[in-house]
């Protein structure tokens, strides 16, 4: 692949530019033969500072998010700018050069609205998932709240972390399964939920249990859950309308290819309506990638106690159990990927966790720290 | 009005709006330094309330110990009847030192551990134990942050307009410092 301009990191699946040494991601080495030169080492250094990546990730996921936005605005700009030349082309155009200085290259007046409608859509869709989306999360994994009586510490570590974060007790779901795993929903961090798994409580000690919460309690406080609900919803639209465009140009495609000029904004539609989801599934999972991380650091900032949060990954990294409640809307929420072999390295770019392996070393590195 | 008036009045609202943000932020600041104070109070309550029914149950299995029930009994007493945050830091330093003492002596009973009741008592005081440390490290980190924000330009200028003062932070007392670390799993 020497003719390539990227690089696939082998840690996190994230594209570099064959220059680079370190992944811009994950900090992962790209180039062995560089990794001793002092400059690259201090890289190393500066890239393992756990909570300089946690401010980061903050910065980084705001801009994925415009990305997205951006990828929608784009998107209806063009459909608006093509039915516009559709309407407003000279009609004779069949063969013919149109008649004057009739240009497609126009600042789209229908353009900017299609960007608009598609920015209040994806607006309104989101508010709508806001209000009902914790609700149906619970219903879909099977999780049954629990109240102190009948999980006395779970409910009581839940509060310890609520007190930690200064923020209201969530309310404390269980699930009944033997797999270990645990997730947090809820639209704000006022009104949360956070559900383990039975496997989970059977098989952590409570300084583990600490820190598996205190990871969910750090989606709660970092606003993930509302992040990841928009996120999906935007992912889902720019999906969704680049469907409709694709299917529009199958069935309608043609009558309009020989307006002047015409044709290569309608290409130029084509080949954006095919990159479109493909773009904004990979900056979704990218993102999520991040909140992991982020969601980590926020654990040893509650608990100030990172062995808990290590040993915990550490035993969730050792058992084999498939969980069936989670599916493919509902993974990134969990603190390690249900489905995923864990061991294996996610050389996937479609991972919505980053490897155990990897948290595990950004958490050691913290707790050398002094945590 | 001609061009610079307008770019005068312009600055004077960009003025006036931060002045309005940072004051707005002082005192959302001091607000969370009195609910997190209020937090570690709840908590405090909560294990004056819990060590005279734990005190009963133990007592009977640790006969020999009676002079420790007494320690943690008085200690428990005077934290109760603390006044101001002064007192009450200190009472209550005493009162963790007692109350660690007990805990790692209980240890050397296995009847006890094995006493459901004891266990569920153990488990809500560790608990509230945790509780405590956890407000107290959200008090100190809000009175951090308002401190930060006190001290530091332009928002100082703004507090001492209004008077915000600096909040003190909640110390742990040296022999709280020690108390044993309590696992019954």
């Amino acid at each position: 692949m020497a003719s390539s301009l990227v690089v696939t990191c082998p840690e996190c699946g994230t594209y570099n530019s064959a220059s680079a040494s370190l992944c811009r991601q994950c900090g992962a080495v790209l180039k062995p033969e560089r990794a001793q030169r002092p400059r690259i080492q201090k890289k190393l250094l500066r890239r393992t500072d756990f909570l300089a990546a946690a401010r980061a990730n903050q910065a980084n996921t705001r801009r994925l998010v415009l990305i997205l936005v951006a990828v929608a605005c784009v998107l209806g700009y063009l459909i608006g700018w093509n039915i516009q030349i559709y309407a407003q082309a000279p009609a004779h155009t069949y063969g013919q050069p149109a008649p004057g200085d009739w240009s497609p290259w126009f600042f789209s007046a229908w353009g900017a609205i299609g960007a608009a409608i598609l920015a209040g859509v994806s607006l309104v869709w989101t508010f709508v998932a806001f209000k009902a989306g914790d609700r149906i999360v619970m219903r879909m994994t099977g999780a049954r709240q629990v109240g102190p009586d009948e999980a006395p510490m779970l409910n009581n570590v839940v509060e310890e972390m609520a007190i930690a974060a200064g923020l209201a007790k969530p309310k404390v779901y269980i699930i009944d399964t033997p797999a270990l795993n645990a997730f947090a929903t809820g639209m704000s961090p006022g009104r949360a939920s956070i559900a383990v798994t039975q496997g989970l409580l059977d098989t952590l000690n409570r300084e583990e249990l600490q820190g598996v919460i205190g990871h969910e309690m750090g989606h709660v406080v970092n606003w993930d859950i509302r992040y990841a609900t928009a996120v999906t919803v935007l992912v889902g639209l720019i999906a969704l309308v680049s469907d409709g465009v694709l299917r529009g140009f199958y069935y309608g495609g043609g009558r309009r290819r020989d307006s002047r000029g015409g044709g290569v904004v309608a290409i130029l539609l084509l080949v954006f309506a095919v990159l479109a989801p493909l773009v904004a599934k990979l900056v979704q999972m990218a993102i999520s990638r991040q909140r992991e991380f982020l969601a980590d650091a926020t654990s040893v900032r509650l608990t100030r106690n990172a062995q808990g949060l290590i040993s915990a990954l550490e035993k969730l990294e050792t058992s084999a159990q498939p969980f069936d409640g989670a599916n493919r809307a509902t993974q990134h929420l969990f603190i390690v990927n249900p489905f995923r072999n864990f061991s294996e390295k996610a050389s996937a770019l479609m991972a919505t966790h980053p490897p155990l392996s990897r948290r595990i070393e950004r958490l050691r590195n913290l707790g050398a720290k002094g945590y | 009005m001609d061009t610079g008036a307008w770019i005068i009045l312009a600055l004077i609202v960009i003025f006036i709006l931060f002045m309005i943000a940072m004051y707005n932020r002082l005192v959302a600041l001091r607000n969370q330094v009195k609910n997190a104070w209020r937090q570690i109070d709840v908590q405090l309550k909560r294990r004056h309330d819990l060590i005279p029914n734990l005190v009963e149950v133990v007592k009977d299995y640790m006969s020999y110990e009676q002079e420790t029930l007494r320690q943690v009994i008085e200690a428990r007493n005077s934290a109760v009847n603390a006044q101001g945050p002064a007192d009450t830091i200190a009472a209550e330093g005493v009162l963790s030192g007692a109350l660690g003492k007990l805990f790692a002596l209980m240890e050397n009973y296995p009847d006890l551990k094995a006493n459901q009741n004891v266990a569920n008592l153990m488990e809500e005081l560790s608990s509230t134990e945790n509780k405590i440390a956890f407000a107290r490290q959200f008090y100190n980190d809000s009175v951090m942050s308002l401190n930060n924000a006190v001290q530091s330009f332009p928002s100082n200028m703004v507090a001492n307009m209004f008077r915000f003062t600096e909040a003190t932070y909640f110390e742990v007392p040296q022999a709280e410092t020690a108390v044993p670390k309590v696992d019954l799993r």
